[in-house]
């Protein structure tokens, strides 16, 4: 997964199966051109989403990560998504307490209809991203950075 | 001494009726105490109310599931039995509870700070309590310190010194220092860019030393032995001596905690290096506040986010 | 008596600094609410007042410690196969701790004899810990008063005591008085001046005016033996242990700040293709330690588990290393614990109950 210097950041977003998923397929078969920083990880639906999940790719070194599923009263599983609304929206809230820019996170609802809508919210978030720049990420421990460094070769 | 003497006359007489009273007794040192666990006359003789009193009595109560034990309660202690109860994790009909108005507890940081120079906590060898005063003795010398100078912070913006829920409550109810929650504690912190903020974690979570104190004082850290935190599938954290780790560390605890945490403070107490965890449990705290009108411990129901509604007026929702 | 040196307070930091060229210097520093052993910043005066809260021993055992790091590297002419690279980390570099406690000092003699092969031909030595223990210098600052949680004249040891040490340093008035006792510690302060007469017994007279303030020994004289049979005469006393341990919070703050306590836990910590063998500190009072393969616990309750602290320290590790306790008295467990357990107490319960016994 290499990122394009300077150009690309890290973004990963999580995506409900039933919808925000099929949404993006969407997009794709109807050659919706978007920017290409998104890292998708598919999950059964928003209320998978453990906040955890969130917060290691942020800890990790993500520059943005953004959550999408179905609209409310439109969950597959009837009520995943209410779940979720209440989770993200208190985990945002945690982010600024921790130094992180809230921006950096956002949750969506995006339908598997709306092909066009999920190339307006991977833009936005993808710009708002951009504007805010890579995030400054979080030293390692001695002994893995010293790793990371003897790597570094291996890896061109 | 009234109080003391009348909330011994308390746990004496619901003594027949329980396995155990938990409270308070005296520490290794006169600026400590210690939880205690009564089972006769003569362990009741040992309680020691009042302002060393810090530790959370109803930590222990998952522990009893299943026998009866009383318990006395300050009034951020109540409201950790409250929370408990709300969430069905101990049985009402098993715990037994003994408030009284309390006058605030000791925090060590802040005494140890106040002497200085003039010596360590460990070297004070008699404290007296004088009104608004603690008389120290160390070093051969007395030091005056004033009360209100090193009470513990939540003293300082409680609501509720009163416990709330009580079957037997002892002397009369007082004032409650703060009507509201100001939340003037966070306020101070975010004066600093976000920046500061992420310097300032890194700098306070390079001592942790992992030990979890944190977590196991917490009277709503139920998970006990079976913490996602120390499970090897999935491996949340690695072993690594990094601040990474220990800071998300901290972000399962919060997390796990919002909506629930009742601002007791033991987080933070516990912690032997005093990183002051208890910020990122406050913001929480504020949030689920300010979102859905929620007071962990205080307020009946099922805790917000256990729940939801199908319309959310308080959560604006991004309009893309 | 080998010679005293004195340094004033003022060039310490100086002093530190010289030495810092050839050493990397630890200190103890103050963080938050806490006095920590950092290495040292350049020009900073370490902290001289507050008795540190930490031990030193994650100097010469580190919390987590990378005993090497694996690659794999797939072949490119046969597929599935992967060629796996161990690299072994650098030796440790020469390490002087500055302002270590004579508990901490004496803390180390209970990891030598585990990590030494216990001192018999054939078991296996622990190089990682060996090499780090023989790397570092130990400057020992004599305490001037002993806390309410002191209990190192339990062990055998004093406010001021030179086991173990490398250097003591003694706070008079405006200064050290340096006292080399190895030549590892000749080396660190040879280039210091002469103390004169009076400063010598200054510090003398610190040592005994630090003694003084000791509680003595209940029922001294001490009886090591006695002890270790009375804690393990209380193995199967449940009753006893459940009641030691009724306010014990069963976290790991206890076994982190002890100098004594040496066990750990070694894992893989891999990422992708590569990783690091680590090994880091493991606590006894975690329910993790002790949990089996198959998913058998056998100390699932933290009474278990205290039994097994206090039984280590005072019985099974003294029958097997010549009777010395594992346990130093620094009283940092007592200290730091959230519910005030104390270590003491718990001696002298089992020392009590095993008297009623008889």
């Amino acid at each position: 997964m290499s990122v394009l210097e300077g150009k690309e950041l890290r973004i990963v977003g999580f995506l409900c199966n039933w919808c925000s998923y099929g949404g993006a397929d969407t997009a794709g078969v109807g050659r919706f051109s978007q920017p290409t920083d998104l890292r998708i990880v598919r999950v059964p639906c928003s209320g998978r989403i453990n906040p955890l999940f969130i917060m290691k790719a942020l800890l990790s070194g993500a520059d943005g990560v953004l959550v999408s599923g179905c609209h409310p009263r439109d969950c597959h599983y009837a009520e995943g998504n209410y779940y979720a609304r209440r989770r993200l929206e208190v985990l945002k809230g945690l982010l600024p307490t921790l130094g992180i820019d809230p921006r950096r996170f956002e949750y969506t609802w995006v339908s598997a209809s709306e092909g066009q809508r999920w190339q307006h919210v991977v833009d936005t978030f993808t710009q708002q991203v951009h504007t805010l720049g890579p995030a400054k990420r979080l030293p390692d421990a001695p002994e893995l950075a010293a790793l990371a460094a003897r790597l570094e070769p291996l890896r061109n | 001494m009234g109080m003391q003497k009348e909330l011994q006359a308390a746990i004496k007489a619901i003594l027949p009726e329980v396995d155990c009273v938990i409270g308070w007794g005296s520490g290794p040192d006169p600026l400590h105490g210690a939880p205690l666990f009564m089972r006769s006359e003569d362990d009741a003789n040992r309680f020691a109310s009042g302002f060393f009193a810090v530790n959370n009595p109803a930590l222990f109560l998952p522990e009893y599931k299943g026998k009866k034990v009383a318990v006395v309660v300050k009034g951020c202690d109540a409201r950790s039995v409250g929370q408990l109860l709300s969430e069905g994790l101990i049985k009402r009909e098993e715990v037994s509870l003994i408030g009284f108005p309390c006058q605030g507890v000791v925090d060590h940081d802040k005494v140890a700070a106040a002497l200085g120079e003039k010596g360590e906590m460990g070297e004070v060898t008699a404290v007296l309590e004088e009104g608004d005063a603690l008389v120290l003795t160390l070093r051969g010398e007395t030091v005056r310190l004033n009360k209100a100078d090193v009470t513990a912070e939540k003293c300082m913006r409680c609501q509720y010194p009163n416990a709330h829920i009580a079957d037997t409550f002892v002397g009369e109810k007082r004032e409650p220092v703060a009507t509201a929650d100001d939340f003037a504690d966070l306020a101070v912190f975010e004066a600093m860019s976000l920046e500061e903020r992420q310097a300032f974690w890194e700098k306070e979570m390079s001592r942790c030393i992992r030990c979890y104190a944190c977590r196991n004082a917490c009277p709503l850290c139920v998970c006990r032995d079976h913490c996602v935190a120390t499970s090897r599938d999935p491996s949340w954290l690695t072993q690594a001596d990094s601040v990474k780790d220990k800071l998300f560390f901290q972000v399962i605890h919060a997390t796990h905690l919002a909506g629930r945490c009742t601002g007791c403070g033991e987080c933070q107490r516990a912690c032997p290096v005093g990183i002051p965890v208890l910020l990122l449990k406050r913001s929480l705290a504020r949030s689920v506040e300010k979102l859905f009108a929620y007071r962990a411990g205080i307020d009946e129901g099922t805790p917000p986010l256990l729940t939801f509604t199908l319309e959310e007026p308080t959560i604006k929702e991004r309009s893309w | 008596m080998a010679t005293l040196r004195y340094l004033p307070l003022a060039q310490v930091p100086q002093w530190l600094d010289g030495l810092a060229k050839s050493y990397t210097v630890f200190a103890p520093a103050r963080e938050g609410s806490a006095v920590v052993y950092r290495p040292r910043a350049e020009g900073s005066m370490p902290e001289l007042t507050a008795r540190p809260t930490e031990s030193a021993k994650h100097v010469v055992f580190p919390r987590a410690h990378e005993l090497f790091s694996f690659t794999y590297k797939a072949d490119p002419a046969v597929v599935g196969k992967r060629d796996l690279t161990l690299t072994q980390p650098q030796d440790p570099t020469p390490t002087v701790v500055f302002g270590a406690l004579s508990c901490d000092a004496r803390g180390f003699f209970a990891f030598d004899p585990v990590y030494d092969g216990c001192g018999t031909k054939g078991l296996a030595k622990d190089v990682y810990y060996l090499k780090r223990r023989q790397n570092t210098a130990l400057v020992v600052l004599a305490c001037r008063t002993a806390l309410a949680t002191c209990f190192c004249n339990w062990t055998g040891g004093s406010p001021a005591s030179r086991e173990g040490a490398d250097v003591l340093a003694t706070l008079v008035n405006d200064g050290l008085v340096m006292e080399a006792l190895t030549p590892k510690g000749e080396e660190l302060v040879s280039g210091l001046a002469e103390a004169g007469a009076e400063q010598g017994a200054a510090a003398e007279a610190s040592h005994t005016a630090a003694e003084a303030t000791m509680a003595p020994v209940p029922g001294a004289p001490l009886d090591p033996k006695a002890i270790a049979d009375a804690v393990l005469a209380r193995f199967d006393d449940a009753t006893f242990w459940q009641a030691e341990s009724a306010g014990c919070l069963a976290c790991g703050a206890c076994t982190y700040l002890c100098p004594t306590c040496y066990c750990f836990n070694i894992t893989d910590e891999s990422n992708g293709i590569s990783g690091v063998r680590l090994r880091s500190w493991d606590t006894c009072m975690a329910s993790l330690f002790t949990l089996e393969a198959s998913g058998h616990n056998p100390r699932t309750a933290k009474a278990n588990r205290l039994k097994n602290r206090v039984g280590h320290k005072f019985s099974y590790y003294p029958s097997l290393h010549g009777g010395r306790f594992s346990c130093c008295g620094c009283g940092r467990c007592i200290k730091s614990c959230p519910s005030s357990v104390d270590i003491r107490r718990i001696v002298q319960n089992a020392l009590a109950a095993a008297n009623v016994k008889e």
